[in-house]
């Protein structure tokens, strides 16, 4: 029996092993969480070699042959055996508890040197404000994609407009829920530059799957230089801006081939632009429900890019319509 | 039986018997035949009475689809269950008339179509619970075939996002409301009055009622595909709030259909209660109950504490959608995490009363397959109620990342964790059993031992779910998918088929194809490890749980789950049509095929129409294998003995 044992732990390791079973880990509190996760993984894996090696053992050795009509031992339990089984479980599950305690505590940690971004969800888009960074004139830097600072701590304010959804970037390991009404909280400190996805975890309506944008991890050089190109981008003002700001704001549900998007959330930009003046384009995007695709459910778009973006950003952008729509024809 | 009777004239009054009604008068009796008029009447009623108010009350429009729903929902099942003949007794005691004799006629199914009235017969009811709930597992199961398909290939290819979410949403409720919590009511409908030597349910006419409320209950959530604008509720099963407030009118169906399966549950719950505390055989003590009926005992009463808050739940998402209240609306005062709260403080020990069943159907086939006493009876039957309460303890594990009050984070994890404890004496004593047994390798024991090792791994994923920093992780993601089918499709379902086939000979008096079940299990077993065990890594790398559309780097393995699942959903078929051949021309089942011990198999199969003829004497444990003259009960003054059970006469038909 302890042959089979060891066989189920040997290839129980193989797979725990071999197997790359979570992403990179591009977090500080990445490390911490795989540290927990290996930790449960180990003593999981210890467990079902337990089980699976009396279970084949005892499948095996203790059949009965055809037509046998025998019962077998009258055991009827063994209270040195149950108290076994009780406490060492016991130990385990506390010894679990114990370390995860101990590593959420370090992982939600919030240093007193950190930066802070907000996060508003809303169906089916991110938006990342970053209190402090002036874009223009008493208007504060936001973005449709999260750009941070390599080794800087970010403490997360996160919040809804519309129903539930999450935060998740699976590089980073945190998760939190974003919920109307309330204001939530992370930390994330980002060890290692690269382009990660940003996901909605949280089923929130017919956009959810593609309630997607990327989380950028850049060094404090690029980060800045990133800043001066929104500053720039925001005060050209025109179409110049239109596209990136079409790729941020638009893009994770409507497709335009100009821009390179393929979401299918809502109407195909390229089929139902063509043809349509600045006034239409510009009330289609301020008041999304006046007038709705065939085939679209009022209520999906958010209602208040209005607010959102400036006046020049608005411009920028319907121009940007007017001329690219219909280019992938 | 006849001692039955008596006692019942002699303490009621009664009017003389009804005559057999005849003409028009055939209209007005309990049946069919009144369903066809007074459904569609009490669906005029509703109409009538939804716009009426309105109109009264000078709403426009007079027609709004939301209010005419919840109407209908509410009178017309009322009308049907009236119609069926849920009410006629009751009916006839509130209105001051002399109630009618119990003839019982309600009693015994001597045609097919004494399946389809209400009947208070426990074995009858029994039987309809199993057959509605396969019918409502085969039509939950082609919607996770359609999802399957969806999900072959990133990108939207058979149905649009709305139709999907609609899918796994119907799919879940499906599964969890109309399958696996009513289909062990059903088994233990039939098998818990047998067990403990009683003639019937300690209230039969609750029974048949709580039965007819069920396939009400389903084909409303059915037909919500059919409601339009939006089609099906498509906010997921947990249907959060505010998402659910804000969806299509197809919600309401959830909602309402929810309050009729919770009734059903009630009911059933109350009854098992009632029957398992009064109505034991004498000699039957608690310590000598089958764990089966320990195990109905710790559920039953989980849920008649816990089901009402579901109920809440709903109902106030249904006030917050037709009445306005704003209970989970932040803009209204409301607090959208509260919904969460009520919601899993039942959702979660629903998970126990989708499991606790199964633990006591597991252990009575392992036990006399392995043809060995359970090993620690009592720390089993202890460790039961250990889980029962425990898990009013644990709801928010599911909720570590939803943004509640951080500190409760710690206390919710350290008691999901720790109800691992008592689920692992469980699963050890269960391996125990088998040491130094005789292992007959049924089909019924197939699907046992299959439970067991589904579960240990379902369990395992629980503990990762369990530590706090794991979960903020994992929560949300496919991992979650795989853990809760790990536990309730290799944990639950493999219970359900095992007591399907462990008492198939005892409800049908046929024996099914040995053959053939035992190429269910090993196609189910493959299918679905090949299926959902690719799900935990796809979760950790980073696919979130109910989309449609997803990153093509998980393109390859999407790809293989679809394909597994398709094998796993044909495996069904084998089982449908295993059950209806051998239901038809299987070979004629002795009493005791399985040389069991319990009292269900120490008469005719299927059993007498009330059950014992004479009432057994328990005179000691159920499970006492191999110990020579030791015995559970006397019957017809002869003693019941493992391996040697008397094989008593075709009782009275």
């Amino acid at each position: 029996m302890t042959l089979v044992g060891l066989a189920a732990g040997a290839v129980l390791a193989a797979v725990a092993i071999f197997i790359p079973w979570l992403p990179d880990e591009a977090s500080r509190e990445a490390g911490l969480i795989d540290n927990a996760f290996w930790l449960v993984t180990i003593i999981c894996a210890a467990v079902f070699a337990v089980v699976a090696g009396v279970s084949v053992y005892a499948v095996y050795k203790f059949r009965a042959p055809p037509g046998d009509l025998e019962d077998g031992s009258p055991i009827h339990g063994h209270t040195g055996l149950e108290i076994v089984w009780t406490v060492v479980p016991i130990a385990l599950v506390v010894a679990i508890a114990v370390y995860s305690g101990v590593a959420l505590g370090q992982a939600e940690e919030i240093p007193e040197d950190h930066t802070v971004i907000e996060i508003r969800a809303q169906q089916f888009a991110w938006n990342f404000t970053y209190p402090g960074i002036e874009l223009q004139e008493g208007r504060q830097l936001s973005s449709g994609e999260l750009v941070m600072r390599i080794d800087d701590p970010v403490e997360f304010r996160i919040t809804a407009e519309d129903v539930i959804h999450s935060f998740w970037v699976p590089e980073f390991r945190m998760k939190q829920d974003a919920v109307p009404g309330i204001t939530t909280r992370t930390v994330v400190t980002p060890t290692k530059l690269g382009t990660y996805p940003v996901i909605c975890a949280e089923l929130c309506g017919l956009g959810h799957p593609t309630m997607r944008s990327q989380a950028r991890v850049l060094t404090a050089a690029q980060f800045d230089r990133w800043v001066e190109e929104q500053r720039r981008l925001a005060a050209e003002g025109a179409s110049a801006g239109g596209m990136e700001l079409f790729a941020q704001q638009c893009g994770s549900c409507h497709t335009l081939a100009d821009a390179g998007t393929s979401a299918q959330t809502g109407p195909d930009l390229d089929s139902v632009l063509p043809g349509q003046s600045a006034e239409e384009i510009r009330e289609s995007i301020v008041e999304p429900d006046a007038e709705v695709s065939q085939g679209f459910q009022p209520g999906v778009m958010p209602g208040n890019f209005g607010e959102e973006l400036s006046e020049q950003q608005l411009d920028g952008l319907v121009e940007y319509l007017r001329e690219s729509a219909g280019g992938g024809e | 039986m006849a001692v039955d009777v008596r006692e019942h004239e002699e303490h009621v009054a009664h009017a003389p018997p009804p005559r057999r009604r005849t003409g028009i008068r055939r209209f007005t009796g309990p049946g069919w035949l009144r369903v066809l008029w007074l459904v569609p009447l009490s669906f005029g009623i509703a109409t009538g009475f939804a716009t009426g108010a309105r109109a009264a009350l000078g709403y426009e429009p007079v027609w709004n689809l939301q209010v005419l729903i919840v109407a209908w929902t509410i009178i017309v099942p009322l009308g049907f269950l009236t119609a069926i003949g849920g009410f006629d007794y009751w009916a006839r005691y509130v209105s001051g008339r002399p109630t009618l004799p119990e003839d019982h006629s309600g009693h015994g199914a001597y045609s097919w179509k004494d399946y389809f009235r209400v009947n208070t017969d426990h074995k009858v009811i029994g039987i309809q619970y199993v057959v509605t709930t396969i019918f409502f597992f085969v039509a939950a199961g082609l919607m996770a075939m359609f999802m399957r398909a969806e999900l072959a290939q990133p990108g939207t290819q058979f149905v649009d996002t709305n139709t999907f979410n609609g899918l796994f949403s119907v799919h879940a409720s499906l599964m969890i409301f109309l399958f696996i919590i009513p289909a062990f009511a059903g088994l233990g409908n039939y098998v818990i009055p047998l067990m403990i030597g009683a003639p019937d349910m300690a209230f039969p006419r609750l029974n048949a009622l709580s039965y007819w409320l069920l396939p009400i209950a389903g084909l409303m959530m059915m037909s919500s595909y059919l409601v339009p604008d939006g089609g099906a509720f498509a906010a997921g099963w947990t249907n959060y709030a505010p998402l659910s407030v804000e969806q299509p009118a197809g919600n309401l169906m959830f909602q309402m259909g929810v309050q009729w399966a919770g009734a059903s549950s009630i009911m059933t719950a109350l009854n098992f209660l009632v029957t398992i505390i009064t109505m034991r055989a004498p000699g039957m003590s608690f310590w000598r109950m089958p764990l089966l009926v320990w195990a109905n005992f710790a559920t039953s009463t989980l849920v008649v504490v816990a089901t009402p808050f579901i109920a809440g739940s709903q109902f106030f998402i249904m006030f917050d959608r037709v009445l306005h209240t704003g209970f989970f609306e932040p803009g209204k005062g409301g607090d959208v995490i509260a919904y969460q709260h009520i919601f899993w403080f039942y959702s979660h020990p629903a998970v126990y009363i989708m499991m606790l069943p199964g633990f006591g159907i597991a252990s009575e086939v392992i036990s006399v397959f392995a043809r060995k006493p359970i090993f620690g009876y009592r720390l089993m039957a202890l460790s039961l109620m250990a889980i029962l309460i425990l898990g009013f303890s644990v709801w928010a594990h599911h909720m570590f990342v939803s943004g509640m009050a951080t500190w409760l984070r710690i206390p919710m994890m350290v008691t999901t964790l720790v109800i691992a404890v008592p689920t692992g004496i469980k699963v050890f004593s269960w391996l125990a059993t088998l040491w130094e047994g005789r292992l007959h390798f049924k089909t019924p024991m197939l699907f046992a031992l299959g439970f067991v090792s589904m579960f240990v791994i379902g369990g395992l994923s629980g503990i990762y779910l369990g530590s706090v920093p794991v979960d903020i992780h994992a929560s949300d993601t496919y991992f979650v998918v795989a853990h809760i089918h790990y536990v309730l499709f290799g944990g639950s379902l493999f219970t359900v088929f095992a007591g399907i086939y462990y008492w198939f000979p005892k409800m049908t008096g046929r024996m099914y194809d040995e053959r053939l079940g035992k190429i269910h299990f090993w196609m189910t077993f493959v299918g679905f490890n090949v299926t959902f065990f690719p799900m935990h890594w796809v979760g950790l790398q980073g696919m979130p749980r109910r989309v449609a559309d997803y990153d093509p780097a998980f393109g390859n393995w999407n790809l293989a789950i679809s394909l597994a699942s398709f094998a796993l959903g044909a495996s069904t078929l084998v089982f449908l049509y295993n059950m209806i051949v051998s239901w038809r021309r299987g070979a004629r089942a002795p009493a005791n095929p399985w040389r069991a011990l319990t009292l269900e198999w120490q008469v005719s199969s299927p059993p007498p129409v009330f059950n014992f003829d004479e009432i057994p004497q328990v005179v000691g444990s159920p499970y006492e294998y191999g110990v020579r003259g030791a015995r559970h009960a006397v019957m017809n003054g002869k003693p019941v003995e493992a391996g040697r059970a008397p094989e008593r006469v075709e009782a009275m038909h």
